[in-house]
């Protein structure tokens, strides 16, 4: 857990975190997000003092971090930036394995544990270990660039616009990846972004910042129905977010599923039980459907949904 | 007719090697190869190629030149392999024309007559040279392959300039007159250029620190090297004698030293000086150029300042920090030849020495070397900053 209380940094006369306090439970996603200078990555910097706080306290798992000595703090502290930084003079391997290597674990553990890294962020290790940061492409490289923050099995992972340097594609691909990863390792994450679609999509809760404040802390959900202000409303877009509400819930939440799931013909028109419900929606206003079959992870074909039930209940 | 492309740049013709191997055989029939003095001050009588060397030294250059301009032009398959063993071969064996025409012009009976090398014969060697340089470019030789063909040249230079047949030319003679004080002049030299390298390295990398930890320094420190560098170097040399003079009169223990006012100690003080601008400057700008990302992730990893800059920034800087290296030294190796003139020793004292007799050949016996020595330290740096690119290209 991660307890901000009344901190505030200033930098010279200007104030670019004002008083903020905000809670991180333990294994939630809590994305802090706003436009450039609203101090969303100051804020993650002072949590592993990177940047010392100007007032306030922050506390980890009830620990005031002042009180640390900060290699340790971020020795446990998984960190991602934008751009990777990871070290164009070490391997794939070697980078992973900074900080096990910094924790001087024996050799055999740490060379089991970059291998299970990279099997974890589908890197195959036989042929992407010994390579070094620049002959990866950008996808790969943050790919890395999360193994290497993932390496010691840190409690804590901060995450400063990790994939703000990405094409849409391999944007959408990390992020997805970054889903999955997240159920089986539960980190408690902070996650710096300006996109609000990234935020909706990652976060368990989000920090709505501007001008060093935090305006609403609130599930996404939440956040989309009831905007604590106009900033807040434009911020999410007043137009769409119906169809953003939609993206947030599974298909499998209004699917009207069969006694039994059945083996059948992959249809073209099917959906996946993961899939958002403005997935399924896209899918059949495209297709001129009134409704379409789902599937599940295996294949197997375990109910329908409706046009009228999204449009009913959708939103 | 359909060509796959490698084998088509196979068959370009080469333009550099017929160009330069045209102009080699216009200047070695043109200008004088050598020439025969009576003893070490007059001047001596030039020889063209035919007169120098007959009809079979001069048939044989401009056969091995004309061989290598066609090889070059016409489309042949190994064609670098090829011009690669003529040029190198010609090279390896160029003191033989020199036997050839000492053995045909040196009289007998003079024992102070002397052959000396003349331009056409410098600008054989030259020429020859730069086609070596470009076959070995084109055959993207690698530095086995270059380091084998040095040794090969220079190893049959010196075994040859060693023989009797050469014993008349007047660098060997200059050389032979004085074997001992060429030596300790190699050393000489290579002591005070080494040892200013050396020192000014350590000093430079501590300055460089300190101006990375106090950027209050900054300013003040580069214009001091910088103000060092823009003082003539013989004046530094001259600035440094007074007060060395009075500090070893002053202190005994100094003058048992070695340390006065002339000779290696003001000549070391004034290479160390010369040589601190490059070192801290590439030193500086190197340790300070590591991308400030980088040390973000390193640091917000858990790696602390002492560990991010041994494992971060001194590995990334080291090839520019290196390349600072290269030019110092090769700047320190010049330098030291002027120190000379305080007594220093070293090559420069023949280049002197030589000036004053009016014996050019005693010049070229300090001048060479000197030469020599600034292109080996050359190459052996660039292949030690080579070896040290922390990371390979990116594919």
């Amino acid at each position: 857990m991660i307890e901000l209380k009344h901190v505030t940094r200033r930098f010279g006369n200007t104030v670019a975190v004002d008083n903020i306090n905000l809670t991180i439970e333990t294994g939630e996603v809590c994305v802090l997000v706003g436009s450039s200078g609203c101090g969303k990555s100051t804020t993650l910097r002072m949590i592993n003092r990177l940047l010392p706080h100007s007032a306030g306290e922050i506390l980890v798992d009830g620990e005031d971090v002042t009180a640390m000595n900060p290699e340790q703090l971020r020795l446990n502290m998984g960190y991602v930036i934008q751009g990777t930084g990871l070290f164009p003079h070490w391997t794939v391997a070697r980078n992973i394995a900074m900080v096990p290597h910094l924790l001087k674990w024996p050799k055999e553990r740490i060379d089991a544990r970059v291998e299970e890294l990279m099997t974890l962020l589908d890197l195959d290790p036989a042929s992407h270990a010994s390579k070094y940061p620049q002959q990866l492409s950008g996808g790969q490289a943050q790919r890395v660039g999360v193994a290497r923050a993932l390496a010691a099995d840190p409690n804590i992972l901060l995450m400063d616009e990790p994939f703000g340097a990405l094409d849409a594609i391999t944007r959408d691909n990390l992020q997805m990846e970054m889903l999955r990863i997240q159920k089986q390792v539960r980190k408690t994450t902070v996650f710096v972004t300006h996109d609000i679609d990234e935020a909706l999509k990652l976060a368990t809760r989000i920090a709505v910042m501007d001008q060093g404040r935090i305006i609403q802390h609130d599930t996404p959900e939440n956040i989309l129905r009831h905007p604590a202000s106009d900033f807040v409303e434009n911020l999410v877009g007043k137009q769409d977010r119906g169809l953003k509400l939609m993206s947030l819930r599974p298909v499998r939440d209004l699917m009207q599923p069969h006694a039994e799931p059945k083996h059948s013909e992959a249809g073209e028109g099917g959906v996946n039980e993961e899939d958002s419900l403005r997935q399924a929606l896209s899918v059949m206003l495209w297709k001129d459907l009134p409704e379409v079959v789902v599937f599940n992870a295996r294949g197997l074909e375990t109910g329908v949904i409706t046009r009228a039930s999204i449009i009913q209940e959708g939103v | 007719m359909p060509v796959t492309k490698p084998a088509f740049n196979l068959m370009v013709p080469n333009r550099v090697v017929p160009a330069l191997g045209v102009l080699a055989l216009a200047l070695v029939w043109l200008l004088d190869v050598g020439s025969i003095q009576p003893n070490r001050i007059v001047p001596g009588t030039g020889h063209g190629l035919l007169s120098a060397v007959g009809w079979l030294g001069a048939g044989l250059v401009t056969l091995t030149l004309a061989a290598s301009i066609l090889i070059s032009v016409l489309p042949l398959r190994r064609r670098y392999s090829l011009l690669l063993g003529v040029v190198g071969l010609s090279l390896a064996a160029l003191p033989l024309l020199l036997d050839m025409f000492a053995g045909r012009h040196l009289p007998e009976a003079s024992p102070y007559a002397r052959s000396t090398i003349a331009s056409g014969f410098w600008c054989l060697l030259f020429l020859l040279s730069l086609m070596l340089i470009e076959i070995l470019s084109r055959l993207r030789a690698g530095r086995a392959l270059q380091l084998m063909l040095l040794v090969l040249i220079v190893g049959s230079w010196l075994v040859l300039l060693r023989g009797d047949g050469l014993a008349s030319l007047s660098l060997v003679r200059e050389f032979n007159a004085r074997p001992d004080k060429f030596e300790q002049a190699l050393w000489t030299h290579l002591a005070l250029a080494f040892g200013a390298v050396a020192v000014s390295a350590c000093l430079a990398f501590v300055l460089a620190l300190k101006m990375i930890r106090s950027p209050a320094w900054q300013r003040p420190l580069l214009g001091a090297v910088s103000f060092l560098q823009t003082i003539p170097s013989l004046a530094v040399f001259g600035l440094l004698i007074a007060p060395l003079g009075a500090l070893s009169s002053a202190f005994p223990l100094l003058q048992s030293l070695g340390i006065r006012g002339i000779g290696w100690a003001p000549a070391l003080l004034a290479l160390i000086a010369y040589s601190l601008l490059p070192m801290v400057r590439n030193t500086f700008v190197a340790i300070t150029e590591v991308p400030e990302n980088l040390a973000d992730a390193g640091r917000g990893m858990g790696m602390t300042e002492r560990q991010l800059f041994f494992q971060l920034k001194l590995p990334l800087a080291l090839p520019v920090i290196i390349e600072g290296v290269r030019i110092t030294t090769i700047q320190a190796i010049g330098l030291t030849a002027v120190a000379a003139l305080i007594g220093a020793g070293g090559f420069g004292g023949f280049i002197f020495q030589g000036l004053g007799q009016a014996a050019m050949d005693l010049v070229l016996l300090g001048a060479l070397p000197t030469i020599a020595l600034a292109l080996l330290a050359d190459a052996l740096f660039t292949m030690l900053a080579d070896s040290l690119k922390p990371t390979p290209a990116a594919t």
